[in-house]
């Protein structure tokens, strides 16, 4: 299969000015500025095929945004180089652009004051859509999205569900190749971030268009992607399957136990990392390898009433390495 | 280039409507500004026509020469309201992320940041001062059809040169995203232009006339008409559009060029 | 006390932080003082005064304006109305906070910042202008100078602020406020003397408050104001600043009882 991305050893250093607090390092700024540079992306490297969905994952500041807006062709890099489509995204050749999409949580592209339905019309004539395919990407968005009348309502009036799912209309409009989704679903309630999900992996599946995703919903992307790529900091930490990353870091399980009558919480601890406990319940992580051992000892010294063995929870897992919310 | 030209066009004019709608959808808020453009207006021509209570002339012209470079002061710059307008929003647009989408869809961003928003308002301000500027073309002493042809092409030279200041403006912004109020400067300066360029000091024409070009816009015009301005003076204003518009041209690049190598 | 102190020292700071601003706006206000000199310099042109003005008065009239353009031309109203409209007025009616307070000791930053810096043009200009300045000697002019500019300055701040509230109602007070301060600064004579203007037009302008902002100070500056007529004026123009607040805190307030209801 061809390959819709390309990066190899990108690189994106920043520079910023440096200001003084207080009122004389105010005056002092108005003549000598300082700058530092920060390195917000390094010499990361992946490719993603056509039809791949893919989640791209990190901490806040790790460098996601930077590297979907270099891939967009909205920055340019410091070093490395990246094919999207078999174009270099910055120079930002009409070809590309017309096969490419990126959609932010936070920006709209929509136009306030009126109907989104204006946008999209707009957009029409910015990707040059010929009438009778307009009408049938438009039929169709409007049905996956569950548009209806949403779409001749003043943008302004719209809820933040209904704006999200007119703003994919409108980033969608022109059948990208292509798209770049970032935090699709920030500040969506629970139901509204299931249609967003579902529509994305239907697009996915339709269109076959490569999608790239960032996300701090960590359902998002255990529901979504089978592969995950995970920056640090700025740089490549993990690429490959999310069960394989789930495997790696998810070397415990939980033995949940209840007993009949009061324990020594000491002599709990020797077994395993109690992580909560009270007058006759506890829950302990103990690593894959000791679990048969531990239960075993947990049946034979202490008064239990009932026993289970759990996996760890995936959402947990991705939460904690990566500090979502 | 043809067909992409016509793609502009089309995107132009439907950009064009649908910033109308949105206008239209500000009664009160678009009432307010007409009313404020229209009292700008009348209080400034009053003040002219009450100075000429008092005296004959001003720099040497007349009330109805005086009124002409008035007028032509206030086409050019309500041409350049109108269809820049864009401009005035240019660091809202960098600030709230709009210019990335202006980067990334295949229509010029330069067209988008100052053409693609359509003031109707300067519409109906502009049609009065139209009417009025014949009308005192009429009254003042025939000196041949050319000269009239000479004053339309001069005033849509100025167009062209204050498109060309747009375009720095728009540049400079993308280029510091902070120069919230780089256009009002130069609406500050522009107010230079409602006098004729004789009533100032001769350093200051000079500053007028080859360093900001105000001159050249809103003097230069209303002079040729009238007869007093030399053939080389109005082939210096050609060249200067031609070789600003290029400059800025230039600049505008280089700043969309660092704009995506820097900024979050 | 202190806080209204601590917020002027950050908007100082703030202010002296966006240095080419800063510096373009001082161009900008340039412009304007200079195109109004050179202009009544040529009316001038041999005679040794023009509507009782000599050359001298002429140029500290021009100055009077440049100073107060910064000093009483600088509100807050778009702030207000921009506040208002995107809500983040809530997160200051939860502070144990005046809003007035506040944003009186914001736009004093805004002001001392300005003023300070308007000396640059006005040595500038005096540099420049021919016939010298006219400076008065009676330390009772230049009393009743500060006075009648201090109370402009607060009769403006408290007008602005109340056409501002309007945006408690509706989204779209941008326009009257922009109609608003258009209309003012001719009324004000911060374009020119209202003596150019027809004596019956005078006469209404001189019921309302707008000649204060910048006419009276400069004519009392210049001695053209007998004494006890000043005194008198004075008093009006604090009759003004009375009502002024009780317009802009009874808007204020019923604007709050309206967004309150409302729910912002």
């Amino acid at each position: 299969m061809a390959l819709a991305l390309d990066v190899k050893g990108l690189t994106k250093d920043y520079r910023s000015p440096v200001k003084e607090p207080g009122l004389w390092g105010g005056v002092k700024a108005l003549f000598d500025r300082r700058y530092k540079d920060t390195r917000a992306v390094d010499a990361v490297s992946f490719q993603i095929e056509e039809g791949e969905l893919v989640g791209f994952l990190g901490a806040n500041g790790a460098g996601k945004t930077t590297t979907l807006k270099m891939l967009a062709g909205l920055l340019t890099p410091t070093s490395g180089t990246a094919l999207a489509l078999g174009h270099v995204p910055w120079k930002r050749e009409a070809a590309f652009q017309r096969r490419l999409s990126l959609v932010m949580g936070q920006r709209t592209q929509l136009w306030w004051e009126l109907p989104a339905l204006e946008t999209l019309r707009l957009n029409q004539s910015i990707y040059d859509i010929p009438e009778k395919e307009f009408r049938r990407s438009l039929d169709e968005l409007v049905d996956m999205l569950d548009l209806g009348e949403h779409l001749s309502v003043p943008v302004k009036k719209l809820s933040l569900g209904e704006r999200m799912r007119a703003e994919l209309a409108a980033a969608l409009l022109h059948r990208p190749r292509l798209l770049l989704l970032d935090e699709p679903t920030i500040g969506l309630d629970v139901i509204m971030q299931k249609k967003v999900r579902e529509f994305v992996r239907g697009y996915n599946r339709r269109t076959g268009a490569a999608i790239l995703l960032t996300s701090h919903n960590m359902t998002d992307v255990t529901e979504l992607c089978r592969r995950v790529i995970v920056i640090e900091r700025g740089r490549l930490l993990y690429d490959g399957p999310l069960d394989a990353l789930v495997a790696r870091y998810a070397d415990h399980k939980i033995l949940r136990a209840r007993f009949t009558g009061p324990i020594d919480p000491a002599k709990l601890a020797a077994l395993g990392n109690v992580t909560s406990s009270d007058e006759n319940r506890a829950a302990l992580q103990v690593p894959r390898e000791r679990v048969a051992a531990s239960a075993a000892a947990l049946l034979r010294d202490f008064p239990v009433a009932d026993l289970d063995v759990e996996e760890v929870d995936i959402d947990d897992i991705v939460r904690r390495l990566f500090g979502g919310a | 280039m043809i067909r992409e030209l016509r793609r502009h066009w089309r995107f132009w004019l439907i950009t064009a409507s649908l910033s109308m709608q949105a206008q239209l959808t500000y009664r009160l808020g678009s009432v307010g500004f007409l009313i404020g453009k229209a009292i700008r207006l009348v209080f400034f021509f009053a003040f002219v026509v009450a100075v000429f209570d008092h005296v004959q002339t001003v720099a040497g012209y007349s009330l109805m020469e005086t009124a002409l470079f008035f007028l032509t002061f206030n086409i050019v710059d309500m041409v350049a309201q109108i269809f820049f307008r864009g401009v005035y929003n240019a660091r809202r647009t960098v600030s709230e992320g709009d210019f990335d989408f202006y980067l990334i869809q295949p229509v010029s961003p330069l067209l988008r940041m100052v053409c693609s928003s359509v003031d109707m308002l300067d519409v109906v301000t502009l049609i009065p001062v139209l009417v009025m500027t014949v009308l005192v073309l009429q009254r003042l002493p025939p000196l041949g059809f050319e000269h009239g042809l000479i004053y339309a092409a001069l005033t849509a030279n100025a167009v062209v040169l204050v498109f060309a200041i747009h375009v720095a403006v728009a540049a400079l912004t993308v280029r510091t995203q902070e120069l919230e109020n780089a256009i009002w400067i130069y609406r500050d300066v522009m107010f230079m232009g409602r006098f004729p360029v004789d009533v100032y000091a001769a350093p200051v024409r000079w500053a007028l006339t080859f360093g900001l070009p105000i001159a050249v816009m809103t003097s230069f015009p209303a002079k040729a008409f009238l007869g007093r301005l030399s053939p080389a003076w109005i082939g210096y204003a050609f060249g200067l559009s031609a070789v600003v518009l290029g400059a800025s041209l230039a600049f505008w690049r280089a700043s969309v060029a660092r704009y995506t190598s820097s900024s979050s | 006390m202190r806080k209204y102190l601590r917020a002027y020292a950050i908007a100082l700071q703030e202010t002296l932080q966006r240095r080419s601003t800063l510096l373009m706006d001082r161009l900008g206000g340039f412009a304007i003082v200079l195109s109004l000199y050179s202009f009544w310099n040529v009316l001038l042109g041999d005679k040794t005064s023009f509507l009782g003005y000599t050359r001298p008065e002429m140029l500290t009239y021009v100055l009077i304006i440049s100073i107060l353009r910064s000093f009483v031309f600088t509100g807050r109203g778009w702030q207000l109305v921009q506040e208002i409209s995107s809500g983040k007025i809530s997160s200051y009616l939860v502070r144990p906070l005046s809003y007035h307070g506040y944003a009186l000791a914001l736009d004093l930053a805004q002001k001392t910042v300005h003023v300070g810096s308007s000396a640059l043009e006005i040595g500038l200009l005096i540099f420049i202008a021919r016939g010298g300045v006219f400076i008065p000697r009676d330390p009772a002019a230049w009393a009743l100078f500060f006075a009648a500019a201090l109370m402009a300055s607060l009769i403006f701040f408290f007008l602005e602020f109340a056409v501002s509230t309007l945006a408690f109602w509706t989204s779209e007070s941008g326009g009257p406020l922009f109609c608003f301060e258009l209309f003012l600064q001719f009324a004000a004579g911060a374009f020119f003397p209202l003596d150019v203007l027809p004596e019956q037009l005078r006469r209404l302008l001189s019921f309302t408050p707008f000649p204060y902002m910048v006419y009276f100070p400069a004519r009392v500056l210049l001695q053209k104001v007998a004494p006890a007529e000043a005194v008198r004026l004075l008093g009006a123009e604090s009759a003004w600043l009375v009502a002024a607040t009780a317009v802009a805190v009874a808007a204020w307030s019923r604007g709050l009882r309206s967004y309150a209801a409302e729910g912002g």
